[in-house]
This record gives C-alpha cells, sequence and structure tokens, in this order.
C-alpha cells in the first residue's frame, strides 16, 4: 500500500519547549486520516511541518515521496492546506483572493469554484473581510479543494460551520477519497473525525498515545448494559456477569420477580451474548460505544483503569 | 492559467487605493507648498525673518536654503514634507509586507501554496519599489509642472536627480522595514526599523551640521547622504544615491535570507 504521509521521530522545539516528542504515524494514500487531541497536543504544529511552514527539529517528514523542506513550490502544489485559524483581511473580494491563488497553485477545472461555492452557500463577489467567522472558513475550505490535489491538510475544518455545511464538508471528503485524494485532518472534536476517518491518531503532550481504525476504537470503547432477566437470583445474575471477560462495574438496579443489572462491557460482545443467551432475558439494552469517553480516558492517561 | 508575478501583482494592485491615498497627501503638500514661494522664499522680507532665527535651528531645518526656489523646494517639499510622507508610507507598507502578513496570520497560508518564500519577498519588495517610484514620479511631474508659474527655476535635471536620490532614501526606511519584519516577523519591529533609519537619519543631519564636533553623524544619516549637497539646486551626488539604492537592494536580500531560513508564524 502506498503511503502518502509519514513521519519518523517527528520532534520539534520551540526554544526550551518540546511540542512534538519523536512522534511516527503513517497515511496510506487515498484513505482519511483523522488526529485528535486536546487543544495544545501538537496537532497545528504537526500539520505545518507537513506543509514546510515550520522546520523539524529532528526526525524525518515524508509528504507525497518527499521532503516537505526540499519538496518546493511543485510540492505544496498537490496539496491543499486549510490552516486552523484563517485570517482574511484584505480588501478583496472572495472571487478575486481565489484567483490569486489559483495563479499560484492552480490549475482549477472550469465551473469548480461556483460549483464548490455554491455547495457551500457562499457568496464570492463580498471583500473577504466583511465574511463571518463560517463564511471565512468556506472561502479557506475552497481554496484547498478547487485544485483537486492529492493530498488535503485540514487543520479543524469544520470549525465555524454550520451542522448543514459540516455535512457538505463531510460529503466533500467522502468525493475526495472516492477520487483518490489523501485527507488528513484533525479535530478536537472526535464525532467529526469518527464520521470521516478511517484511521484516528490521538496526540496528547507532543505523544502519539494511540493509532487506530475506527472500528477499533469502537471495539475498545466502553458500552453501557442494562439487562433485565427472570428467574434468577441477583447474586447469581452477578457473578455470571462478572465473569464475562470485558466487562466490570456489575450494579444491581432492582431485584425481584425479575433482576436488572447494569454494566460497563469493554471489548467484544461476542463473550457476553453468548453468556444472555442461557438468560431468560425479559429486556436488554446495549448502548452505542463511547467513543468520546474513551478519548477522553486516553486523553488523561487513564486508560488503564478500565481494564 | 498561469500569471507571472501572482504576488507582485497581489501586493501592487490589490493596494491602489492605499497608493492613491498618499499620492493625494503628497499633491497636496506639493500644491500647499511651492505656489507659496514667490511670496515667501523669494521676498526680502522672509529673508530678514530667515536672518533673524538661531542659525542652528535654519540649519536643522535648511532653512538656509531657501531664498533660491530650487533651494526652497529642497528644504521644504523633499527635505521636510515629502520626505516624512514618502518615509511613513515607505515604512508602513515595507513593514506590512512580510512582517506584517506574518503576524496578521495570512503568510502561512500564502506559504502553503505553490510559492517560494524567497519569491515572496522579491516580488513584495517589488511592489514597494513601483510604488515609492509612482509617488517619486508624481512629484517629478507636479513640481516640473509648478516651475514656470511658482518661478522655482530648478534645472530639470538637478529635478530628475532631486528626485531619485528622494525615491531612495524613501526606499531605504522601506526596506529597513520589510527586513526587520522578515527577520522577526512582526510589523512593529519592521515600523520599529524603518522609522529609525528616517528618523535618526533625519536627526544625526540636523545635529552634525550645528558643529564641527558633532560633524561625524554626518556619515552615518542616509538623510545628509541624499541631502547633503541639495540636489535640487546642485544636481544629486550619484555615488550617495548608489549607496542608498545598494543598500535597499541588500536589505531586501537579507530579508528573503532570513524568512528563508526560519519558522513562520510559530
Amino acid at each position: 500500500m502506498a503511503i502518502a504521509v509519514s513521519a519518523r521521530s517527528l520532534t520539534k522545539s520551540f526554544g526550551r519547549r518540546e511540542a512534538l516528542h519523536g512522534i511516527d504515524f503513517a497515511v496510506e494514500a487515498g484513505s482519511v486520516f483523522g488526529v485528535i487531541g486536546p487543544n495544545g497536543a501538537g496537532k497545528t504544529t504537526t500539520m505545518r511541518c507537513l506543509l514546510d511552514i515550520i522546520r523539524p527539529t529532528a526526525g524525518e517528514v515524508r509528504v507525497l515521496g518527499l521532503d516537505p523542506r526540499k519538496g518546493g513550490p511543485e510540492l505544496r502544489r498537490r496539496i491543499g492546506y486549510l490552516p486552523g485559524e484563517l485570517f482574511l483581511e484584505g480588501r478583496v473580494t472572495g472571487r478575486r483572493l481565489l484567483a490569486h491563488y489559483e495563479a499560484v497553485s492552480g490549475p482549477v477545472p472550469p465551473g469548480r469554484i461556483d460549483e464548490l461555492a455554491e455547495r457551500l452557500g457562499l457568496e464570492l463577489d463580498r471583500h473577504t473581510r466583511k465574511l463571518s467567522k463560517g463564511n471565512k472558513q468556506k472561502l479557506g475550505l475552497l481554496q484547498a479543494f478547487m485544485h483537486q490535489p492529492e493530498l488535503l491538510v485540514l487543520d479543524e475544518p469544520t470549525s465555524g460551520l454550520d451542522p448543514l455545511v459540516q455535512q457538505e464538508f463531510h460529503a466533500m471528503v467522502r468525493e475526495a477519497r472516492h477520487r483518490g485524494q489523501t485527507i488528513f485532518l484533525n479535530s478536537h472534536v472526535l464525532s467529526e473525525v469518527q464520521q470521516t476517518a478511517d484511521t484516528v491518531a490521538i496526540l496528547r503532550d507532543g505523544h502519539i498515545i494511540a493509532v487506530e481504525s475506527v472500528s477499533g476504537l469502537r471495539e475498545g470503547a466502553v458500552r453501557h448494559v442494562r439487562i433485565t432477566a427472570a428467574g434468577i437470583a441477583a447474586h447469581d445474575a452477578v457473578a455470571l456477569l462478572s465473569g464475562v471477560p470485558g466487562v466490570g462495574q456489575v450494579e444491581v438496579l432492582e431485584s425481584g420477580a425479575s433482576v436488572t443489572l447494569s454494566a460497563l462491557l469493554e471489548g467484544p460482545i461476542q463473550p457476553l451474548v453468548r453468556i444472555l443467551g442461557s438468560l431468560q432475558l425479559t429486556d436488554l439494552v446495549l448502548e452505542e460505544p463511547d467513543l468520546e469517553d474513551a478519548v477522553l480516558k486516553m486523553y488523561t492517561g487513564q486508560r488503564g483503569e478500565a481494564h | 492559467m498561469k500569471t507571472t508575478l501572482p504576488l507582485f501583482r497581489r501586493a501592487f494592485f490589490d493596494t491602489w487605493r492605499s497608493t492613491l491615498a498618499w499620492a493625494a497627501g503628497l499633491a497636496g503638500a506639493t500644491f500647499l507648498y511651492l505656489p507659496l514661494y514667490p511670496s515667501i522664499g523669494g521676498s526680502a522680507q522672509m529673508h530678514d525673518m530667515i536672518n533673524a532665527l538661531p542659525a542652528q535651528m535654519t540649519k536643522a531645518l535648511n532653512y538656509d536654503q531657501i531664498a533660491t526656489g530650487p533651494g526652497y523646494t529642497q528644504a521644504t517639499l523633499f527635505g521636510l514634507i515629502g520626505f516624512l510622507l514618502m518615509t511613513i508610507a515607505s515604512v508602513a507598507w515595507g513593514a506590512a509586507a512580510v512582517g506584517g502578513d506574518e503576524e496578521s496570520g495570512q503568510l502561512e497560508l500564502t506559504l502553503a501554496h505553490g510559492v517560494r518564500r524567497v519569491q515572496v519577498v522579491l516580488e513584495r519588495a517589488l511592489a514597494l519599489l513601483l510604488r515609492v517610484l509612482v509617488l517619486a514620479g508624481l512629484v517629478f511631474v507636479l513640481v516640473s509642472l509648478l516651475n514656470g508659474p511658482s518661478q522655482l527655476g530648478i534645472e530639470p535635471g538637478n529635478l530628475f536627480g532631486g528626485t531619485v536620490v528622494f525615491a531612495g532614501l524613501a526606499l531605504l526606511s522601506g526596506t529597513a522595514a520589510l527586513c526587520g519584519g522578515a527577520v522577526s516577523g512582526r510589523r512593529i519591529y519592521g515600523t520599529f526599523a524603518g522609522a529609525a533609519v528616517g528618523v535618526l537619519g533625519y536627526v544625526f543631519n540636523a545635529v552634525g551640521r550645528q558643529s564641527k564636533d558633532a560633524e561625524w553623524l554626518l556619515d552615518l544619516s542616509p538623510y545628509h547622504w541624499a541631502y547633503g549637497n541639495a540636489p535640487v539646486a546642485n544636481g544629486a551626488d550619484w555615488a550617495a544615491a548608489g549607496w542608498l539604492w545598494g543598500i535597499s537592494a541588500a536589505l531586501v536580500v537579507l530579508a528573503a535570507v532570513a524568512l528563508e531560513r526560519r519558522d513562520v508564524g510559530a
């Protein structure tokens, strides 16, 4: 499988403060790679290293097979970049600004700018500094997507967008992926990454603490379980459930003619289902895994406690 | 679609309002000062008044020259109000070109596109140069127009030479601002560097002309290199013009090298 972006022991210091402590990752060509992490984790720093806006202190970066430091304008023309904080202050219209970036990084297929503007609901003939935050963000997305680059690097792409436009953005990401473009995006909101990404890297304090597929993340996440069963004593039910691998915090909610228990499940559900099959269930609730919860635990370094 | 010098075009054409405003200011100053010459500079009354002023003051303001048309133009327009306006415009543009653009966060996006950093600095310096030339050219044309009606009696060749050093002096402050901004990534340091060149140059000239002991200050004053021999009256010192333009070019190269070597927006 071809690798579109990779980093090996990528380290970046600003003065005495080390922002990235030697991170490693690889992004398959044609996939969507999401980075999540709390503010200040190093997400933006990583992206800026890919674009040669800042230079790594140590380690190696490869973008579309090249060192960004040496790839020059030719490499950056193959990348679409949306900065995390987008400032567009000039007294120019969106259309003129896009024409400028097209002149620098084009060519852009004819009609593409208008098509994207329409999809995102962006007026191109207004002065950029008069645009709202959301509309500036749309303009930022447009300049990143318009020339259909091989790689899209998007820093907090949906920040400031309303839910409808966010959906449109997700559709744009899917189309880009379908066309074979690689997308490297980051967010501090998990749901965003979860919706679009194939693979998620979790970054905290300049370390990558996990790289997983979204399905893998879901498997590792904790689900809330609630069962009601008849014909079994409460303590027998507790013992039975507690014996299942991955089940913890079993609590009796009600015990009478039937027993209601709640528990947490981490890991695969198959062993639990097998045990439940032996019970006379009257009710079963197996919730969607709470990825947010799982990731928050990783952020704060408490992952081990769930085991 | 491939256009030549895209960054220059954006830096030059998308700021036409600012260029126009400074041009209007310079034109206003020219029309305000020069037509007054027959009634002020040339009059005997004025002559007596200037003789009554302390010698240090007339030297500091270059008013020792204003009894003649070329001297009056040199002292009031090229040496004072025009110098002030041109320097402020040039410093503002120079500081905004890289430092201001980086500070506002816009440079990051530009550099993420298909450009080289050296190219960014050079094309924006070219836009600065051209805008300074537009303003200086305007002053040249207006002074030529007023030369007859205002009885200034300026030799066209001297006016040309004077305009060249006038532009060179403003450009030096502007490129110092550009360089300060490119090295630091901050508009304020660029403004500081550019203003320092302009203000210190002026002050060193004013103080250096007061006494023999302070004369060494004149060698440090770009203002004095440019105007020490009153070029509008006596023709430009072309070696000085070479220094002004040469150092400006060197500052642009330094800015390009500095930006090429450092992190942006960090």
